[in-house]
């Protein structure tokens, strides 16, 4: 990063704002703040510009119940005023999981929450809470808490293991704007190996099945930085394994990943090999049909990925291996600690196409230029000379200006994403890679 | 002692007197005085907003400037969805979509514990030395207000080595229920930093110093008091126009359009205005609001300091709302003939176009929900569309819309609901399912329970549409004409879609959780 005394136009909300997201797309959950009254607001304005145009879902938006503390309370502590909101709660919202969300007012004042949560829980509430202050961190660390929550209280304790079932996580909802079409790939393909699977999120999940999620025999976390304390936290409560993947985009890293949990699980390697297969084929043939105008076309690009820590190296890897562009220049935008870096770096620097793209981890969009002119100098006055182009912006909608100064053409992918309508559209998995071809080529051949 | 001599503007529940949660009915409401009015607080409440959002919807609007959110990582982030507006503004006003710039300073847990003054100094020098702002507005929010950040002073202590302006903006969400006391927080920042005219606080750079002292010898002393003249009477006829974001270029070309025609000129602050053109406004020959709950406290500033009167009441909403808003300018001109005129054929027009709208409006029952004094005006024009309007809720309550109401049980077939409520969903579902108007005008974010309920909808403010004046009207109806032709996209989500209340919910008091407590003496 070229400097950390602000962080320009982040790429997330706080801790708050990410768990307010990821509770409000569980089955019936429904988001208590323990915050002041514009911690919701800010939270819907942000989904409203950046989200793809998802906002909300079964109880978000301005519909979260908020204590919405005061200058009193700040004074003279909220624990009265939470224990009234949730009583409240319980009178007014029909709900199936109730999770009580903390905010920087009410962590610095001090207010005592796990005990007032617990008397609801000994009422047979289902509630758990989360202690999620902004200043604790952003909304991949929201989500990685609330998770953490729901198998500390939620889960239920002591449960026999059941052969060929799975959790599946690590794509934070609408921080990951396309959670839901890439869940639901996942999930898919996991059960086509014969699992039976709990993704959390997606409409066949249910709280039923997240109770005994427990009994999993193991945890799939398809990220390499988020969700990863709460896979901890699992292995810890209920003694479940885990492993932990990039994101899978296309063919190459969907396979490298169904191949892993065949392995983590033991499986049958014929029905692993047909599922591959099968996958293969459908992606390959239905991919055939573009070769001529790929090729007449010219439609092979230089490429800059700009995204978070799961779509920055998942892109490059599918642009790169599977689609055969040109990654040059790739930037993470969030912040991660350094073994977490370190495996980011892996991923982006072990390409099977042998490439070798620069990888920074940079927070500020308007310094990805100067990060690119370091490794593509300009030869302006030249008579021959080797420019960038064509080329592709594959990064968030902030990259827009990025992309002009490069004469490059863009699609948005990594939160934020404001031009573009996202509902169940995916990238993840072998369709999720026609999916990204499909987005990549149209914006390229718009005005044809 | 001004307000403007202090670090922080005062609340408005202190200085105005505002009220945040209450019920009654529009007949019953205009026999009270405000200050008499029960407020309350809710036992049961759901989120909101708070000051730094519309403070930031400004301040991200404005050109050369950078806003720099001194708080958790993610306060400030609404500006993402700002960032449409500052893209698609810059856009209508310059021909070029520009991104706004905003910041965070990210304070994490060790600078709740030692304080956050540390991290501000340098992210504003640097704010300062890699974008190079004309302005840096420094945003202070609820953690900084808590661990007692100074952030005045660290903005005395960094100033002299920064070229930009830097501008405080106190926005503890936590201190005020009333988010309208955003545009005070935004209005004293300006008021207090901004108002000095370049060249005057040695300010300006001395190009354009030099240029303007050359210009000036190569004028003939004869010439320089034409031109001194001619300015003058300009200036006796600029108007400033007030916009805090709650209009788009559209209304803003529609109100020029009329105050043009009545033979002045007019300058649009604060959005989008340039940092060091917003002294002009000390200049101009009158401030005229679009809205009261916006503009008081800047509009009293430029009037004690500056005497430039100003117009505050009347918003532009509605059609005989509109006439009353340009006759007031007139009035302050002189130009009451001219106005009339253009009243007369205005109304002629807008009326026969609407004709073609009127009948599928005939007595269909509508329901608004919106920031007081727009919610009231709209409700005005929906009246005179021939809606009948059965309920308002507005975000808050206080005097400078006691007139409104007084318009609206004058023209009310029959007495209908106020309920004043920070958005408070809960409270409007239960009283849709009861009234089921057949439709809903609700803000942004505010249409998501009628639209659930199967209630044509329509979006009360967008930044991007036309509201305002009589084009506005048009505009208006013409979009409401389009949703109830045909409400499907609701109707369908209410068959398959469920709202988060209980059964229960819905037979009960909608006002069950308003604990009153009565009058300006609730804290």
């Amino acid at each position: 990063m070229s400097n950390q005394v602000f962080v320009e136009r982040p790429r997330y909300t706080c801790a708050s704002g990410g768990a307010v997201a990821t509770v409000t797309a569980l089955p019936g959950g429904i988001p208590i703040l323990h915050a002041a009254q514009g911690c919701a607001g800010n939270f819907a304005w942000t989904q409203n510009g950046a989200a793809g145009l998802q906002v909300g879902g079964y109880c978000g938006s301005l519909t979260v119940p908020s204590s919405n503390v005061q200058e009193r309370e700040v004074v003279f502590g909220g624990v009265d005023r939470l224990r009234q909101q949730i009583t409240h709660t319980l009178e007014v919202m029909e709900g199936e999981l109730f999770v009580l969300l903390t905010s920087c007012v009410t962590e610095i004042i001090g207010d005592d929450v796990a005990p007032v949560v617990a008397e609801f829980r000994e009422q047979g509430v289902p509630i758990t809470f989360a202690e999620t202050a902004g200043f604790k961190g952003n909304s991949y660390a929201g989500y990685d808490l609330v998770l953490q929550s729901l198998f500390r209280d939620i889960l239920e304790r002591g449960l026999p293991l059941q052969k060929g079932r799975v959790n599946l996580w690590g794509i934070p909802p609408y921080q990951d704007v396309f959670w839901r079409g890439n869940l639901v790939e996942l999930r898919g393909l996991l059960e086509k190996l014969g699992l039976t699977v709990n993704s959390f999120f997606t409409t066949e999940d249910t709280v039923e099945n997240i109770r005994t999620a427990s009994a999993a025999e193991l945890n799939i976390v398809v990220s390499e930085v988020y969700g990863l304390e709460a896979a901890k936290v699992f292995q810890e409560i209920h003694g479940v394994p885990y492993v932990t993947t990039a994101l899978p985009i296309g063919p190459a890293a969907t396979e490298q990943f169904l191949r892993k949990v065949a392995q983590a699980l033991s499986l049958e390697p014929t029905v692993l090999e047909s599922v591959i297969a099968s996958e293969q084929r459908y992606y390959y043939r239905t991919l055939e049909p573009l070769t001529d105008c790929y090729n007449d076309m010219d439609l092979q690009r230089y490429t800059v990925v700009v995204g978070d820590g799961n779509y920055a190296p998942a892109l490059t890897r599918f642009l790169a291996d599977d689609l055969g562009w040109l990654p040059e220049l790739v930037v993470i935008t969030d912040s991660h600690d350094d073994d977490r870096k370190r495996a980011l770096t892996l991923t982006v620097k072990t390409l099977t196409s042998g490439l070798k793209p620069h990888l920074v981890f940079e927070s500020d969009g308007s310094q990805i230029i100067s990060h690119f002119h370091q490794i593509w100098p300009s030869r302006q006055n030249q008579k021959y000379k080797h420019a960038f182009n064509p080329a592709f912006v594959v990064g968030s909608s902030l990259e827009r200006e990025l992309a002009a100064s490069l004469g490059a053409a863009h699609l948005s992918i990594s939160f934020p994403v404001s031009n573009r309508a996202i509902l169940d559209r995916g990238y993840a998995g072998y369709r999720g890679g026609l999916r990204l071809i499909e987005d990549l080529l149209g914006v390229v051949i718009a005005g044809r | 002692m001004s307000f403007l001599d202090h670090k922080e503007p005062p609340r408005r529940e202190e200085r105005l007197g505002a009220c945040i949660a209450m019920s009654d009915t529009v007949g019953s409401l205009v026999k009270k005085k405000s200050c008499l009015l029960d407020d309350g607080e809710r036992a049961f409440s759901q989120g909101s907003i708070c000051l730094m959002l519309p403070a930031l919807a400004i301040l991200n609007s404005i050109p050369d400037s950078v806003v720099l959110v001194h708080g958790a990582n993610g306060c400030g982030s609404c500006s993402h969805s700002q960032n449409a507006n500052t893209r698609s503004g810059s856009m209508h006003r310059t021909g070029k979509g520009k991104d706004a710039i905003w910041l965070s300073t990210g304070l994490n847990e060790i600078d709740v514990i030692s304080g956050g003054e540390v991290k501000l100094a340098p992210a504003i020098r640097e704010a300062d030395l890699r974008y190079k702002p004309k302005t840096i507005f420094v945003v202070s929010t609820c953690v900084p207000g808590i661990i007692g950040d100074d952030i005045d002073g660290v903005v005395a202590e960094v100033q002299p080595d920064v070229e930009a302006r830097i501008v405080p903006v106190h926005c503890q969400g936590f201190k005020t229920k009333i988010w309208a006391t955003a545009y005070d927080a935004v209005y004293h920042g300006i008021g207090r930093r901004l108002l000095d005219e370049p060249g005057e606080s040695g300010y300006a750079t001395g190009l354009q110093g030099k240029e303007a002292v050359i210009a000036r010898e190569q004028q003939t002393e004869g010439e320089t008091a034409q031109v001194h003249q001619l300015e003058t009477e300009r200036l006796q006829r600029t108007v400033n126009l007030m916009n805090v974001s709650s209009m788009g270029r559209v209304d803003e070309l529609e109100l020029e359009r009329l105050l043009r025609d009545l033979g002045l000129e007019v300058n649009f602050f604060p959005v989008f205005a340039s940092p060091d053109g917003m002294y002009k406004m000390t200049k101009a020959a009158l401030s005229i609001s679009t809205c009261p709950t916006h503009d008081d406290y800047i509009l009293k500033h430029l009037k004690e300091k500056y005497d430039v009167p100003y117009q505050l009441k009347h918003m532009p909403i509605g059609i005989e709302n509109t006439n009353q808003w340009l006759r007031d300018v007139a009035v302050f001109f002189g130009l009451e003939a001219r106005a009339e005129q253009i009243i007369e054929q205005e109304v002629q027009e807008l009326g026969s176009a609407l004709e073609e709208f009127k009948p599928l409006f005939a007595g269909k029952t509508v329901f608004v929900s919106a920031g007081e004094f727009r919610a009231l005006a709209t409700a005005q024009l929906l009246m005179e569309l021939g809606f009948d309007v059965r309920g308002i809720r507005s975000f808050h309550h206080d005097e400078f819309a006691e007139g409104e109401y007084e318009k609206l049980a004058r023209q009310a077939k029959t007495d209908f609901l106020i309920n004043i409520a920070n958005v408070q969903p809960f409270e409007e579902a239960n009283l849709l399912q009861k009234l089921k108007p057949d439709l809903f005008l609700g803000h942004t974010n505010g249409n998501m329970t009628a639209s659930k309920l199967g209630i044509a909808t329509h979006v009360i403010y967008n930044t991007g549409l036309s509201y305002v004046g009589y084009k506005g009207a048009y505009e208006l109806a013409r979009r409401l004409y389009r949703q109830l032709r045909n409400p499907s996209f609701n109707i369908n989500l209410s068959k398959h879609i469920r709202l988060p209340y209980r059964a229960e919910w819905y037979q009960a008091d909608p006002f069950r959780y308003i604990r009153t407590r009565g009058g300006r003496c609730h804290e």
